[in-house]
């Protein structure tokens, strides 16, 4: 059975919010709302740095690594178990969804989701431009919503717009339950860590740190099983190497996709 | 982590008013939010068994909701 899963390398993210700007671009995301943030590891607030400033001439401790934050598709998912009219449900492919004309914005799934992904439209949604944006349908005032996955794309064999848009490479969707993946790959080689593993939630992404992968080993738009040859991770890239950088910044400015 | 080794579910008083602000005139019991909430994290974390939690909201949520379709109904449960 398929089970989709994303990687990200949290060595590898450089912090430019490509993925929580192609997110909302993507996923028509009202303004006001993010369904993917980025947050800094340590620091007080999102976009503050952990450790302290330079003091009486020494070098300071400051320091800023990123983790990007979503639903985390959840195998355990306390929000499915809670919404009381099933509009919250898990896909037999693992991505946890909300069925929009079901739900009745009781809210109770917010409540219960201990990774804070979900967000609520309080008022009418409102987009830049008026007419919305990407190529999923703006969801009514008084729903929950969330990321998806990018369920819309995945059914196309199209890997989630977040992860096409990383200029680092630093994110790779695929599915878990191949062992010849290369999320079960990297899951298997490297140090990784889920999100408050403790309370057994057992959350579909996972965060590499300490040593560097080679990132998404493919370049295009195609989920990894659409290709026709198996990618073969190289060494991982030197992020500041001038080829990484050439790249990243074409990659930011052109896109991928 | 396997299901002995994870600690027990703790309140977080931070979670406390987070909840309180989420479900704030949410037009349905926040009180029953968030007692099933907390509970769902205790069935996560093992403390729990998805039976025991269906059956422990199942009067209030129909009450509540005049349903109960949540997917935690257990193999032959009477509604
Ligand atoms: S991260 Fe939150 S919204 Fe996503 S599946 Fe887990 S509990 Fe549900
Ligand atoms: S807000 Fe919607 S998705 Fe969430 S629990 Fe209520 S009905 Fe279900
Ligand atoms: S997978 Fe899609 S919906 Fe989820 S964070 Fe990435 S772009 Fe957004």
């Amino acid at each position: 059975m398929t089970n989709y899963g994303l990687v990200i390398d949290q060595e590898r993210c450089i912090g430019c919010h490509s993925c929580a700007m192609s997110c909302k671009q993507e996923n028509n995301v009202p303004m006001g709302q993010a369904w993917n943030r980025v947050l800094t590891v340590g620091g007080d607030h999102i976009d503050t740095p952990e450790g302290s400033y330079p003091e009486d001439g020494d070098d300071g401790t400051l320091e800023m690594s990123y983790q990007p934050t979503a639903c985390q598709h959840c195998e355990n998912a306390p929000c499915v178990k809670v919404c009381p009219v099933n509009a919250t449900y898990k896909r037999e492919d693992g991505i946890v969804e909300i069925d929009y004309d079901k739900c009745i914005g009781c809210r109770y799934c917010m409540a219960a989701c201990p990774y804070n992904a979900r967000v609520f439209n309080w008022d009418e949604p409102q987009h830049r431009p008026e007419e919305g944006t990407g190529d999923v349908e703006e969801r009514p005032q008084g729903v929950v919503e969330k990321c998806t996955f990018c369920s819309h794309r995945v059914e196309e064999g199209l890997d989630p717009a977040c992860v096409v848009n990383c200029p680092a490479d630093a994110r790779i969707f695929g599915d878990l339950d191949d062992d010849g993946s290369t999320v079960s790959k990297y899951v298997a080689e490297y140090d990784t860590n889920r999100l408050l593993d403790e309370k057994g939630t057992d959350p579909k992404t996972y965060y590499i740190q300490g040593e560097m992968s080679p990132g998404r080993p493919w370049k295009g738009k195609e989920l990894e099983s659409e290709l026709d040859e198996q990618p073969t991770p190289e060494e991982a890239d030197d992020p500041d190497s001038e080829e990484s950088m050439r790249r990243a910044t074409a990659d930011a400015v052109w896109g991928d996709d | 982590m396997t299901k002995e080794s994870r600690p027990a579910h703790e309140p977080i008083p931070e979670w406390d008013e987070a909840a309180d602000e989420i479900l704030d005139g949410c037009g349905y019991d926040p009180d029953l939010g968030k007692r099933m909430a907390e509970d769902a994290i205790k069935i996560t974390n093992g403390e729990l068994t998805e039976q025991e939690f269906h059956e422990k909201y199942h009067e209030e949520v129909k009450t509540e909701f005049g349903t109960d379709e949540r997917p935690t109904k257990p193999e032959g449960f009477d509604d």
